[in-house]
């Protein structure tokens, strides 16, 4: 197998540049891809070389594997037009007939199933690898069972309705309590105790045995 | 005849003598049957706490913000000291020396007055029904922040995950929470839309909570206000020092500070500091009067009155303060990310490294591209944005697009987001809360000094049914729709009554009751008469701003034109100007008309009632 293995890498170096020139770029069948490493690691960047596009090809590779299961190479992942910026097409060729292309679609497909394994190897993100033309595939938010909100809410709205239960209620017994003790000694200035002409009044004080208790400290003070 | 008096008990302790005259009887009765705070500092707190509301915050910096920053103190305090410290002063002395609500205390003015407070509580209703439905969003925004990720942070995706739903993309995300998610609108007000449930919910609770602040009335605000007119404070010094230490902070400062003396001459400022200073104590919604009720006779309402009033407009300073710094914040983000979208796109048009362009040198380079290649430029300029940080400062925002749009964009871009939502919500919370107890209380204290509703119902009954009436009629503001009659309710509901309630106030106070005997009662509560000033500025200088303020609201409205009201097109993204249709306008003159019209009604029974023979003359 190794021998044949070398002999098709050196085939494709010599074929290489020429399918290059051919097939690359193809705006129907290739995509370009813009990288923005300063961008997403800031100080711990890594220099874009040779090795690193060597990973591109060889995840891209991974890719279209996973996808349908053809003994792709890294010689079937074709790249052009780098730039500075770090933005390059690429076209992938069909494994058995290195001269048909691999279309559009199916590579579209097959980035956005191993998207977030390609970003991971370089350490980038959707926003940072760009594959232009092919729509993110947005993690979907874990949706949890019961609202959060709702087990908050909950919580409150009780506490609350205990609260106000419970003031309700002592209330109530704070009233039948007062009217327990008002019966016999309490003034109840509202009703019939005070008279409102003038003179003095006291409080009507009522006893066990029901005579009022008004006057007595009066007796010393009233003459016939 | 003295013996059948005599005890078989013996003659036991001598009972109090308590001579009975009939004014200090009843005086007596009510000291003892009107409740009463158990401290005057709870009744400074409840001033305090009732004054201090949203409005501090969400619509003063507007103001300092669209009349020339600094300068707008200028007119702000003048207007305090000319008109907000006497009228808060007068209502104050009103409440305490009547002891009754704003009904009873305008009769005892004069008997043709009632119709006075009938209009205030009329015009405290509405403010009841619609205010507890923003501290409803209040409640929503402030459970909705006990997440890993805030829910206004990102936009939703759609339907096969390939980005995010059209209506966020347009707008922002927290625009798009707080419009599709937090009221679900509808696009016209004429479209009903069902009840949202999460926000009747979240109404139910306001209610409830309000209900456990007034269950007993002044015994249970009294403990409330403690908290409520307080910790609303901590939080606005937690946020000023946040604030102050965020990045950007100080373009927003610079901003507010430097003032624009030009914006003096103009009339609207005036007229804005003069109407911000009344709405902002709360005066003519009868909550002072009723407040001021429960005082004791000899309380020195004087130095609360001021002090009250100088605590509301500092806070209203500090909390401009505070929203300039988050402004500086968001404007100056706003701005570096328009900045990097334009390296962006410079970059990726041109291919050129990444780090040859930075925030500095990017004016250097679109000159240098402009020059070397002039025509790929040419096709790049409409997709270049210009990038402005006076622009962004210069976006002034009030009302809830401030304090749910603006203020939640700031947050989820600061560190630790769940916990500064949290904390600013539960200070809104307390703010609207707050206000709320006095609004109720307006209603409440009225109706208790009605003998029948004493005698049949109890506190708890009361201040429960109060409750109950507002909660099932402000569930109409819950409905998709219902931001937009809340909108209506709160541009005309109170607005143009309180003015003409403040100005018949102190016009009757002056002229009517007497300038002289309002003067005589202040000095038998508190020891000493109001001085010159007071008397000077309660007889002419506040009736002439109110006249004034009343006149420039007349016009403004006929001169306005058919009234509109911002309606949110989801398609578009953003709030588009809608006029109201017919039925909503004939209902904005009802609102307008409804309180108002008690005032003559009243006048005319009480009239009515007199002229008849049988009738007694009643005190």
């Amino acid at each position: 197998m190794f021998p044949r293995l070398h002999f098709a890498v050196c085939f494709t170096a010599v074929l290489g540049p020429t399918l290059v020139h051919t097939l690359c770029p193809d705006t129907a069948d290739g995509y370009k891809v813009r990288l923005s490493i300063k961008t997403a690691l800031g100080d711990d960047a890594y220099k874009w070389d040779e090795s690193e596009m060597f990973l591109f090809r060889a995840t891209l590779a991974f890719a279209m594997r996973k996808y349908n299961q053809k003994p792709y190479e890294v010689s079937d992942v074709l790249v052009c037009n780098e730039t500075q910026r770090v933005s390059f097409w690429f076209v992938v060729t069909d494994p058995e007939n290195t001269s048909e292309l691999i279309s559009g679609k199916d590579v579209e497909r097959a980035v956005r199933i191993s998207r977030n394994r390609i970003n991971n190897a370089f350490l980038l993100t959707d926003e940072t690898l760009e594959f232009l033309n092919i729509p993110p595939t947005l993690a979907v938010p874990a949706e949890s069972g019961t609202p959060p909100w709702l087990i908050v809410f909950g919580v409150v709205i009780g506490v609350v309705g205990v609260g106000i239960i419970a003031l309700l209620i002592s209330s109530f017994i704070q009233k039948r309590r007062k009217k327990g003790v008002t019966e016999g000694e309490e003034e109840d200035c509202e009703e019939e105790a005070c008279d409102k002409g003038n003179g003095v009044s006291h409080p009507v004080e009522e006893g066990a045995d029901g005579v009022n208790r008004g006057f007595v400290g009066d007796i010393p003070f009233t003459k016939l | 005849p003295g013996e059948e008096y005599v005890s078989r008990r013996g003659p036991g302790p001598r009972p109090p003598l308590i001579l009975c005259d009939p004014q200090k009887e009843s005086l007596r009765m009510e000291k003892e049957s009107r409740p009463s705070w158990e401290q005057p500092a709870q009744f400074v707190l409840a001033c305090v706490s009732y004054a201090v509301g949203l409005g501090n915050v969400w619509r003063f910096p507007y103001l300092c913000q669209m009349h020339g920053g600094g300068g707008f103190l200028i007119p702000y305090l003048i207007m305090l000291v000319l008109e907000g410290v006497p009228l808060f002063y007068m209502e104050l002395a009103v409440g305490q020396k009547m002891r009754l609500g704003s009904i009873g205390a305008w009769s005892a003015i004069s008997p043709y007055l009632g119709g006075v407070g009938i209009a205030s509580v009329v015009a405290s209703i509405y403010l009841c029904l619609y205010y507890n439905v923003i501290n409803a969003w209040s409640f929503w925004y402030l459970f909705h922040s006990f997440q890993e990720v805030l829910p206004w942070a990102e936009c939703p995706l759609n339907s096969n995950h390939t980005g995010y739903l059209d209506e966020c993309r347009k707008a922002t995300a927290t625009q798009y929470f707080f419009y599709r998610e937090t009221l679900n609108i509808t696009s016209a007000i004429s479209d009903g839309g069902g009840v949202h449930v999460g926000q009747a919910l979240c109404l139910l609770l306001a209610w409830m909570v309000v209900y456990l602040c007034i269950i007993r009335g002044i015994a249970s605000t009294g403990k409330v206000v403690y908290f409520t007119a307080t910790f609303p404070y901590l939080v606005l010094f937690v946020y000023l020092i946040r604030g102050l230490t965020l990045h950007g902070a100080l373009n927003g400062l610079k901003y507010m500070f430097t003032p624009k003396l030009e914006q003096l001459a103009n009339p609207t400022t005036w007229i804005n500091a003069a109407t911000q200073i009344f709405y902002s104590l709360g005066l003519g919604f009868g909550s002072l009067i009723a407040f001021a009720s429960y005082n004791h006779h000899n309380n020195n309402f004087e130095r609360q009155a001021i002090a009250v009033s100088l605590i509301n407009s500092s806070t209203s300073i500090f909390a401009c303060i505070v929203t300039f710094s988050i402004y500086g914040f968001k404007a100056t983000l706003n701005y570096e990310s328009c900045l990097e979208r334009v390296k962006l796109l410079l970059l990726n048009t041109f291919s050129l490294a990444e780090d040859t362009i930075n925030v500095d040198n990017i004016t250097y380079w679109i000159t240098e591209l402009n020059k070397t290649h002039p025509n790929q430029f040419a096709d790049l300029l409409p997709k270049l944005e210009s990038c402005d940080l006076e622009a962004e400062l210069d976006t002034a925002v009030e009302g809830t697009g401030l304090a749910f749009i603006v203020y939640t964009e700031a947050i989820k871009n600061m560190p630790l987001p769940q916990l500064w939502s949290v904390l600013y919500f539960f200070m809104l919370l307390l703010l609207g809360l707050g206000s709320m107890l006095g609004n109720v209380t307006a209603v409440t204290t009225p109706l208790r000094d009605l003998r029948f509703v004493t005698h049949y119902l109890s506190n708890e009954t009361t201040n429960g049914l109060v409750c109950l009436f507002c909660l099932v009629l402000g569930l109409g503001f819950t409905t998709r729709s219902g931001n937009y009659w809340l909108t209506m309710f709160n541009d005309y509901g109170a607005t143009f009554a309180l003015l003409l309630i403040v100005l018949i106030e102190i016009i009757s106070v002056c002229y009517i009751y007497g300038l002289e005997q309002f003067a005589k009662d202040i000095e038998d509560m508190i020891g000493h008469r109001p001085n010159w000033y007071w008397k000077i500025v309660w007889a002419i200088v506040s009736p002439l701003i109110i006249i004034m303020l009343f006149i420039f609201y007349i016009i403004n409205y006929i001169m306005g034109g058919t009234p509109t009201y911002q309606a949110w097109d989801k398609d578009l993204g953003q709030s588009v100007t809608t006029p109201y249709p017919p039925y909503a306008q004939a209902f904005i003159i009802l609102l307008l008309v409804s309180s108002i019209i008690c005032i003559p009604l009243s006048a005319l029974y009480t009239y009515c009632n007199r002229q008849r023979p049988e009738s007694t003359i009643s005190v």
